[in-house]
């Protein structure tokens, strides 16, 4: 599903040139459920950008879905991000001034969905994470751990192949932050592939592989159980 | 697909009222002012039109220099059948005043023959004009502009009454309907006598003679014109020793001035709506700046550059077309004011709904498309990292 080939993510500030991502290879077969765990600064954002189609390579080949990603331009990116990936943002990223279905209705706006079929769609899908009582409110009037099933729910409007969770749980007490990644781990069940960025490995429990960067290369790429014996 | 946008635009616009009301208030005074002004102006033109035209527009005036005395006193009675000429008649014009409640008065006395009802289309409310034994025996005979009676004769029987003329003792024999003010000054103050006892009492009558002429139509009008000239030019061969012109000539150039003093004003009160087109545009910078984690989050999600830009391009417009609309009734509220205030009637027409809603969306595209442009550049990555 994934095939990441030799990738490197090189920025310039000023004079100073970082690598961020530094000749990254792997694959992600469909239906895993993915962590990257790193410290700050070891590329795991970057990564995660190009991941979810929100940044290019600098060298290197990514292939989503048999699609040749580094060959599209920033139009083609946003179809692509808007059919193949679903988002969860560690600050939610809800639009303030939008009701929760309205919200869950946007990317399928995007895509073209007609309004009575976005509002069914948009509607089920808060049933699934649980807020169907609360599909009229504003993300003021909810609890951080309910602003984040509205953005699962979200991140499901246009049934993408991959869930990209930036740090789901950052923002989140520990017991809303279980919750919130045991419906990410239902969603795998169901056979969505997962991929979660984090720091915590705490959370980074709850997938089935745990991929570990440094300095914008790969440390270590194993199995839940044998990353934490 | 663009419902979504004006849903969008809308809701962002409605929960800036404030905001989005001040920042059209530029575009509002600036619709207002050019819609008023052009009303004000094609109504004003349509007027004088409509006035010029009842004194008839087959009226030629003709104002001759002749200190020497070469033309005949009697030149357009040679040539009334060859040119056309159904009626004449000379004015000598001249001034006297009037002690009213202590202040002077100005009145205006013409000296005229009994045709110059005909040819100037005078109506009255009262009595006669003129005629022809008044004239030729020169009888002390005066006709009253309308607002005279009132002024001269208060709670009195105007009609048989005597007006004092620098002395002289003339019989008010009719009163004229009210005709306005043209060019010629207020017609309401003027007197009219028998044009025999002008000639004495301004000798000096001023250097021009002058004469109003009624052609025989208004299409021959050209002609009728032509032959004046061609026989005035025998006499006078200077040209600017007599001047010819017609009634239509001076609605022409009347028009055109009128026309130009309405461009003039519209284009120095549409200088206010480029002023509210860019406070359009800051406020639009300010609000792409405000929202870039929105413009994130629709990036990231799947927009297109082209549907950010043309969502923010209509917010733009929706703020103008606002503006637009609010001008609208402003000067339609201002064209009632005017209209019930002054005598002045002043009507909006459907080309100004029509061309204040053409400006207010130029506006707002012209003044959009640059914050919409910065929207739709903006890096997904770089906007969804701002706080």
């Amino acid at each position: 599903m994934i095939t990441i080939h030799d990738i490197t993510k090189r920025y310039e500030m000023g004079s100073n040139i970082v690598m961020a991502v530094d000749g990254i290879s792997l694959d992600i077969q469909e239906g895993e459920f993915v962590a990257i765990v790193g410290p700050s600064g070891s590329g795991k954002s970057t990564l995660m950008n190009i991941i979810g189609c929100l940044d290019v390579v600098t060298s290197g080949t990514y292939v989503l879905n048999k699609i040749p990603i580094q060959e599209y331009d920033q139009d083609e990116l946003a179809d692509i991000r808007n059919q193949q990936i679903g988002f969860i943002f560690q600050q939610f990223n809800l639009l303030p001034s939008f009701t929760a279905i309205e919200n869950v209705m946007m990317p399928m706006t995007y895509a073209k969905v007609t309004k009575k079929q976005r509002e069914i769609k948009a509607a089920e899908l808060l049933k699934l994470v649980g807020l169907e009582d609360r599909m009229d409110h504003k993300p003021t009037e909810l609890s951080g751990g309910q602003q984040q099933r509205v953005s699962i729910a979200r991140a499901l409007a246009n049934s993408p192949a991959i869930i990209l969770a930036d740090e789901p749980t950052g923002a989140l007490d520990s017991k809303t932050g279980k919750e919130v990644l045991s419906l990410l781990k239902k969603l795998n069940n169901d056979g969505k592939t997962v991929i979660v960025i984090t720091h915590d490995h705490e959370v980074a429990r709850f997938a089935n592989r745990v991929i570990t960067l440094k300095d914008g290369k790969v440390l270590t790429d194993l199995p839940m159980e044998e990353a934490y014996v | 697909m663009f419902k979504e946008y004006f849903a969008i635009a809308f809701r962002s616009v409605v929960a800036h009222k404030i905001r989005a009301l001040l920042t059209t208030l530029g575009v509002v005074i600036g619709v207002a002012s050019v819609i008023l002004l052009m009303s004000l102006g094609n109504s004003a033109r349509t007027e004088a039109a409509n006035q010029i035209r009842s004194i008839g527009s087959n009226l030629i005036y003709v104002s001759i220099s002749d200190r020497q005395g070469a033309l005949p006193r009697t030149w357009l009675d040679e040539i009334q059948d060859k040119a056309e000429i159904t009626a004449f008649s000379e004015m000598i014009s001249g001034q006297t005043s009037y002690l009213v409640d202590g202040s002077n008065v100005d009145v205006s006395i013409s000296g005229v023959n009994q045709y110059y009802g005909f040819v100037s289309s005078l109506d009255m409310t009262g009595g006669r004009f003129l005629n022809e034994f008044d004239v030729q025996h020169n009888l002390p005979a005066v006709v009253l502009g309308s607002k005279i009676p009132d002024l001269l004769f208060p709670n009195q029987e105007v009609l048989g009454n005597t007006l004092y003329i620098k002395g002289m003792p003339f019989t008010v024999v009719g009163i004229v309907e009210p005709r306005g003010t043209n060019f010629s000054g207020d017609n309401d103050m003027m007197i009219y006598i028998p044009i025999d006892f002008a000639r004495t009492m301004f000798p000096m009558g001023g250097r021009f003679k002058t004469y109003y002429i009624t052609a025989a139509s208004e299409e021959n009008i050209d002609l009728t014109m032509n032959r004046i000239t061609t026989y005035l030019q025998r006499y006078l061969p200077s040209s600017n020793q007599s001047r010819i012109f017609s009634q239509s000539q001076i609605l022409g150039v009347l028009d055109t001035l009128m026309a130009l003093l309405t461009t003039l004003l519209s284009g120095i009160a549409s200088i206010s709506l480029i002023v509210g087109g860019i406070g359009i545009m800051n406020i639009m910078l300010v609000t792409v700046r405000e929202r870039t984690r929105e413009i994130g989050i629709r990036k990231a999600l799947g927009a297109r550059r082209r549907q950010i830009l043309i969502q923010f391009l209509i917010e733009a417009v929706i703020i103008t077309t606002l503006g637009g609309i609010f001008g609208l009734i402003i000067s339609y509220i201002g064209a009632q004011l005017i209209t019930s205030i002054t005598d002045f009637n002043v009507v909006l027409g459907w080309d100004a709904v029509l061309l204040s809603l053409v400006f207010s969306i130029t506006i707002g595209v012209i003044f959009g498309i640059y914050p919409a442009m910065q929207a739709s550049k903006l890096e997904p990555v770089e906007a969804l990292r701002f706080e």
